[in-house]
């Protein structure tokens, strides 16, 4: 454990003062913040038009009236509410952004540097080194996801119509900020460590993350469309299956993990 | 005290180190000579844990090292790799803390200031280590080596790249640690250092050439010879130093090299020869080859094999 977290801050420190590596995490979270205020505050501004009026946003009202919270918005403030829960899962994508980028780094860097082999030579364990590896790389990439909800629900506080932050602030939304998206996370950067336990390019472990970006993105297409509702039943679900795919991946990458082929193999 | 018994080590078909065997023990600095790709630090790193070997065992402090034993018994080991391998975004003093920590050291903070004043870096403890010069870095990495004081140190290449002053304070270093009772084993391409700080040399081309002091080894391979300067041309003199004990007599002008069994007990008998002959003697010193005509001549040998 004492060895894990030394490891462990010595991540964080190294991270501090690397910050670039977070770029496209600080992009994906800006970007999955502006996007729901194009849709529902700058748009309709913009075009002089209120989102009520329009046909299809129907089913979102109907929804939304059925909720008790939701029952005191106007039908504007429960389109926009419904757009700005929506949008939610794609926060999600931000901490799969910065976990990836650190986390592809985080074998193929320390070999890259030549910092692998004197570290290798304590008496660290594989465990140990994957744990700190891991936790270094989800720890500022949950910070920042959860950095980018307060900003996200600040933001609907002050530009929304009045009481729409308060939906974002349910169990279901925090369900998906605080659960869903860690589990992600980790199981994007336990496959980018996995990966990067094997190959010698810092861009071939980052690709991996595609694996994970593409089924939620679909998630959020397909609720957008109607398709699929995330219920707080369909949540825990997914909670539960991402739970399961990390413990499998931790083995996994244990196994993967060759000290020797790492030092005799890579050049 | 380190033990290697029949190591080997085979990467598929290619066998890297073949059956070699050899005891470091504490207060000895053993160098590990030989060609790129002769096995060193493949032989480095299965000392030190990194790597298994593929037949053969190593035993530290008595006891084998496996993978169950291999974390704990890396904690008696100091490895200096070939590469400084510092993290540049640390400063000096956060590199060597990780460490102090990752060894599960006691009194982490004092060990870390213990061995910055024993390097000289404690100005330097503030500093990323991407600013340190090599030879700096190179310090820094050896301090991280020594920190939880290990009784075994393994160094690969130390010197490698660094300029002529910091060569030889790493060599004092080297000998301080001979002093203090630790085993160093020490892989270079540098006889130079190797005449100057090693207490025996092994040669290395896969399998172990040869391994004994400097001397033993210049002996075997040249013989025992004493070289007489005169003021005179030497030819004159040759048969009058034919007696007991000497086995051959070369003329290099106006020098003898004389081929003896043992020059210490040889050489009074020869200048009384020499003296009573009329030779005008000016020097009589024991002729010594270089290590590097040694090294060469065990590859030419092993080669010929």
């Amino acid at each position: 454990m004492t060895r894990m977290l030394a490891l462990l801050g010595k991540e964080l420190a190294d991270l501090r003062r690397n910050r670039a590596l977070f770029y496209p995490a600080l992009i994906t979270g800006a970007a999955s913040i502006l996007i729901p205020f194009f849709v529902a505050v700058v748009v309709p501004y913009l075009a002089g038009e209120r989102l009520a009026d329009s046909g299809d946003f129907k089913m979102a009202v109907d929804m939304y009236r059925t909720q008790p919270l939701s029952r005191r918005l106007d039908p504007e403030g429960a389109i926009q509410a419904w757009v700005f829960q929506q949008f939610l899962l794609l926060l999600v994508l931000t901490p799969i952004a910065g976990a990836m980028s650190v986390a592809a780094y985080t074998v193929i860097g320390e070999k890259q540097a030549r910092t692998l082999e004197p570290l290798l030579a304590t008496p660290i364990t594989t465990t140990e080194l994957l744990v700190a590896k891991v936790l270094g790389s989800l720890i500022p990439a949950c910070g920042l996801a959860i950095g980018s909800f307060a900003v996200y629900v600040l933001l609907v506080a002050i530009f929304a119509k009045a009481g729409v932050f308060l939906m974002l602030l349910s169990l279901r939304s925090v369900a998906i900020v605080f659960l869903l998206a860690p589990l992600a996370a980790l199981a994007a950067l336990q496959l980018a460590v996995c990966v990067s336990s094997r190959v010698n390019d810092v861009r071939s472990a980052q690709q991996i993350g595609a694996l994970l970006i593409l089924p939620l993105t679909g998630l959020l297409v397909a609720q957008l469309t109607g398709s699929v509702q995330l219920t707080g039943g369909l949540i825990s679900a997914i909670a539960g299956g991402l739970a399961v795919v990390n413990i499998v991946l931790l083995a996994v990458g244990i196994r993967l993990f060759d000290r020797e082929a790492i030092l005799t193999q890579w050049k | 005290m380190l033990i290697a018994s029949h190591l080997t080590r085979r990467f598929g078909d290619r066998v890297a180190v073949d059956d070699t065997s050899y005891t470091l023990e504490p207060g000895e600095i053993l160098a590990l000579l030989g060609p790129n790709g002769a096995g060193k630090t493949t032989t480095l790193r299965m000392l030190a844990g990194l790597i298994s070997p593929s037949a053969g065992s190593v035993s530290v402090n008595g006891e084998t090292m496996t993978p169950a034993t291999a974390p704990r018994l890396r904690g008696h080991i100091g490895f200096l790799t070939e590469a400084p391998g510092l993290w540049d975004r640390l400063t000096v003093r956060q590199n060597l803390q990780v460490y102090a920590r990752l060894h599960g050291l006691p009194k982490q903070a004092h060990a870390v200031d213990a061995v910055m004043e024993m390097f000289n870096i404690t100005d330097r403890a503030g500093d990323l280590c991407a600013q340190l010069s090599k030879g700096l870095k190179q310090r820094v990495a050896l301090a991280r080596t020594l920190l939880h004081k290990p009784n075994i140190i393994l160094l690969d290449e130390p010197t490698s790249g660094l300029d002529p002053a910091s060569a030889r304070e790493f060599r004092d270093l080297i000998v301080r640690l001979q002093d203090e009772q630790h085993s160093v084993l020490l892989s270079t391409h540098n006889l130079d250092e190797v005449e100057r700080v090693a207490t025996r040399v092994a040669v290395l081309r896969t399998r172990l050439i040869a391994v004994d002091t400097p001397a033993a080894l210049h002996a075997r391979l040249f013989g025992s010879r004493l070289r007489v300067e005169l003021g005179q041309p030497a030819a004159t003199f040759s048969a009058t130093v034919a007696g007991p004990g000497v086995t051959d007599v070369a003329v290099i002008d106006n020098a003898l090299s004389i081929a003896v069994d043992d020059p210490g007990d040889r050489a009074p008998a020869i200048v009384r020869r020499l003296v009573s002959a009329g030779a005008d003697i000016r020097s009589v010193v024991p002729e010594e080859r270089s290590l590097e005509e040694v090294y060469l001549k065990l590859l030419s040998e092993e080669s010929d094999s």
